[in-house]
């Protein structure tokens, strides 16, 4: 059996994102659907996925239009809540050669409202591969839909088929479920927050930031309880984009609702938080002075460091970051990663070129290289970041780091540093 | 609506089925996919995933490979695996991708033998069918191919079909095994689970075989005419194998003259009957959305397609009591009478 693949951080700079090692490059190998990594390879499955995310509408019901394999997991989906808000539409043999049954989609969607105790704000009708290579039109399915059953139906396109695409499943979900917003009067004072399918952490110092500048409403998916919450969003006089995978959305917004965004990364150096601050307050005419939350977030980290030294860390992809940037900020704050388990591609490249200057030692391993079977936990971690770290290097101290509060800004750095408090402490974070 | 689910989720397919049997069995297996339905199996329909390892991997299709069928790749990327991870043989599992794009699976498999060396068994599952019928190929499959003609008769050794997590909610073969060497046999070997494709090899040896699912039938069948070895449709009865005890089934009290229904898969369901048709009096009919053959099947017992046939029989059916896993307690419609539950993995994925 051939060893786990790795590559140095020093030995990928030398190349670049279009000339990765095989092991690296996903769409020349089997995929390994690593227990640590499984909402990779089931979209559908872990935290927000298509499905799930679908149904962020609030009041929305979704119709899965699929043979059964593809909603076979969704009763992961039932034990968070959602079972009265799912409905299949089975597929057969038949059906996924001729395509027939899409005409009676419409039919399906009349029956499942017999169902419901209320008018649902909308039908999400989701489609997975089989439409994908049929290449069904499905604006016009959700327009049949509308005129026979009075309500809105939007797509949910789960084509695992096209995740390497410009715009993947989960840009397009975004973009659906923004897509039901209509024109209203844009509000001076109101902004959207746009990215995640939960809100943000609710100490996230972007909050303060925005009211000191004059925001009286800040908009999110996340915190909308009603259908009218959903559409007071159109309200906003710009957005924030906080991950590139909603930018589809941002631009449909700008079209049809005239909102501008600006856009913003989830970072985890300090200085970069600071800039992208300054440049914010730039783009919306006010200065944010987030000096104060800067200085409270070095003195964790100089306190953590204080308490701990400088551990050895083992840092994931299955988080709230990017594994890269997360690995370069604590080097630069003075820990040592070993290893990173991530997916490189052009959007990360940068950060590597730069770890290779201050770590060029730290391993990186891909996930989903068939050869991760026989990965074995280096012995020097201290400890681990990320659900798929944490299960490698299971029994040693560790965050998953990927709840459904969205970590952003300083508050995201003292919110690693707390939970990694907690689990070095003793008990294994969340 | 035919084939519309308003209450319950979609059961186990086929897929998962033939994976199931494939996994013990030290063969590399690809399912034939984008990923999503690879995680699916791993993430749901696999409990062992997390418990014992296993060559299972997805072939990752991109919507290109799709359209244009490069099955090269497919094969080139197979053989590269075959270099990494020692296997004796490689087996391709069919999803909707495939079937769609109409791939000629026979012709995979004939590719991925040259390129690779090693036997290749490629299955024309497709998502849209059930469990049962993915194990049942699986099954068939291996011991037609892998099972080795006129070995001796070992004496006291029984051969187990049928035993996945998904017919019996189990991960491992001790409770299976334990209650058959209380019967009195020798040796107990439960195919696919704890055993691997040498048992398979040495099928011949088995004095005689059990089979606890219909998916285990046809197989047994085939093994009964290659080496005369009799077979047997039934399930223990025993510590931790899902089955009441005697005495709990007769201290459930006001059952004597009750109406049954029992929803599992058949053999489950039908030893369940014996023992409140013996011990409680009942008059006891078995449902299923799985297989069922004649030959165990009594003229009143059912098979389910559809969700609504579930309701209209739970409501109008005259059922005092239902066995069934609790999942599907939202399709009982307003069935007054009381629901026993008794879990079925490819049901509700809830193991025991």
């Amino acid at each position: 059996m051939t060893e786990a693949f790795y590559i140095t951080a020093a030995e990928l700079a030398k190349l670049s994102p279009d000339s990765l090692p095989r092991e690296l490059d996903s769409g020349k190998h089997m995929i390994y659907s690593s227990p640590a990594t499984l909402d990779f390879n089931s979209p559908g499955a872990k935290g927000f996925g298509v499905k799930r995310a679908g149904l962020a509408i609030p009041g929305s019901v979704m119709l899965l239009i699929a043979p059964g394999c593809c909603g076979r997991n969704t009763q992961l989906l039932n034990e968070l809540g959602y079972s009265e808000r799912f409905f299949y539409l089975m597929l057969d043999d038949t059906d996924i050669v001729t395509g027939r049954y899409v005409s009676k989609i419409p039919e399906a969607c009349e029956e499942l409202l017999s169902e419901l105790d209320c008018t649902p704000s909308v039908i999400m009708l989701c489609v997975t591969c089989v439409d994908a290579l049929l290449g069904t039109d499905m604006e016009r399915v959700c327009r049949a839909c509308f005129d026979r059953t009075g309500v809105k139906a939007a797509p949910a396109y789960m084509y695992a088929l096209t995740r390497e695409k410009r715009l993947p499943p989960m840009g397009l979900i975004r973009k659906s479920v923004y897509s039901l917003l209509e024109r209203r009067k844009r509000i001076s004072n109101e902004c959207a927050v746009l990215g995640f399918f939960s809100a943000l952490d609710d100490g996230c110092e972007l909050y303060s930031l925005l009211q000191s500048a004059g925001i009286k409403k800040i908009h999110e998916l996340g915190r909308c309880k009603t259908y009218e919450e959903y559409q007071a969003i159109s309200r906003s006089n710009f957005s924030i984009v906080l991950n590139s995978e909603a930018r589809a959305a941002a631009q449909d917004m700008q079209e049809r609702l005239g909102i501008p965004f600006i856009e913003l990364t989830r970072m985890f150096r300090l200085d970069k938080i600071a800039n992208q601050y300054r440049l914010l307050g730039q783009a919306i005419g006010a200065a944010l002075d987030d000096s104060a939350y800067r200085a409270d977030t070095e003195q964790v980290i100089a306190g953590f460091k204080a308490k701990y030294g400088a551990l050895t860390l083992a840092v994931g992809e299955s988080l709230n970051a990017d594994s890269f940037e997360l690995a370069l900020a604590l080097t630069e704050y003075g820990f040592r990663v070993a290893e990173i388990y991530g997916t490189v591609g052009e959007r990360n490249f940068v950060f590597v070129k730069r770890l290779a200057e201050v770590s060029p030692e730290t391993k990186i391993y891909s996930n989903l290289s068939p050869t991760m079977m026989n990965y074995k936990p280096a012995p020097e971690v201290d400890a681990a970041i990320g659900a798929d770290a944490c299960y490698y290097h299971a029994g040693k101290p560790g965050v998953e780091f990927n709840g459904e509060a969205q970590p952003f800004g300083y508050r995201g750095v003292t919110a690693l540093f707390g939970e990694l408090d907690k689990a070095l402490q003793g008990g294994r974070g969340k | 609506m035919k084939k519309l689910l308003k209450h319950i989720s979609p059961l186990a397919p086929d897929d998962s089925g033939a994976c199931s049997v494939l996994y013990e069995m030290g063969g590399i297996t690809v399912i034939c996919d984008a990923g999503g339905c690879a995680g699916n199996v791993c993430g749901f329909d696999e409990p062992r995933w997390f418990l014992k390892r296993s060559a299972l991997f997805s072939a990752g299709l991109r919507d290109m490979d799709a359209i244009l069928g490069r099955d090269e790749l497919l094969v080139k990327k197979l053989a590269l695996i075959t270099e990494q991870v020692d296997a004796r043989f490689t087996a391709i599992v069919g999803t909707p991708v495939p079937a769609v794009i109409a791939t000629d699976m026979k012709a995979l498999e004939r590719m991925s033998e040259k390129k690779t060396g090693l036997p290749c068994l490629a299955f024309r599952t497709d998502g849209t069918r059930l469990y049962d019928y993915g194990e049942e190929m699986a099954y068939y499959r291996l011991f037609e191919r892998f099972a080795q003609d006129k070995l001796p008769v070992k004496k006291g050794k029984l051969g187990v079909l049928g035993v996945t997590p998904l017919n019996t909610g189990k991960t491992v073969s001790t409770a299976f095994r334990e209650a058959l060497l209380a019967q009195g046999w020798d040796e107990v070997v439960c195919f696919g689970m704890d055993s691997g494709l040498d048992e398979v090899v040495r099928a011949g040896e088995c004095e005689k075989l059990l089979v606890v699912a219909p998916s285990g039938i046809k197989t047994a069948e085939l093994l009964t005419q290659r080496f005369g070895t009799p077979y047997e449709a039934g399930y223990p009865s025993g510590s931790g194998l899902n089955m009441p005890s005697d005495d709990a089934v007769k201290a459930t009290c006001g059952l004597r003259g009750s109406r049954v229904l029992i929803l599992h898969q058949q053999f489950f369901a039908n030893a369940l009957r014996e023992k409140y048709e013996t011990l409680a009096g009942c008059k006891v009919d078995v449902a299923s959305f799985f297989m069922m053959h004649d030959e165990y099947r009594r003229e009143d017992d059912i098979h389910l397609t559809e969700e609504y046939e579930l309701t209209d029989l739970a409501e109008n059916g005259g059922y005092d009591i239902i066995v069934a896993d609790e999942f599907f307690k939202r399709a009982l419609g307003k069935f007054s009478g009381k629901l026993f539950p008794r879990p079925h993995f490819a049901v509700s994925g809830k193991i025991l």
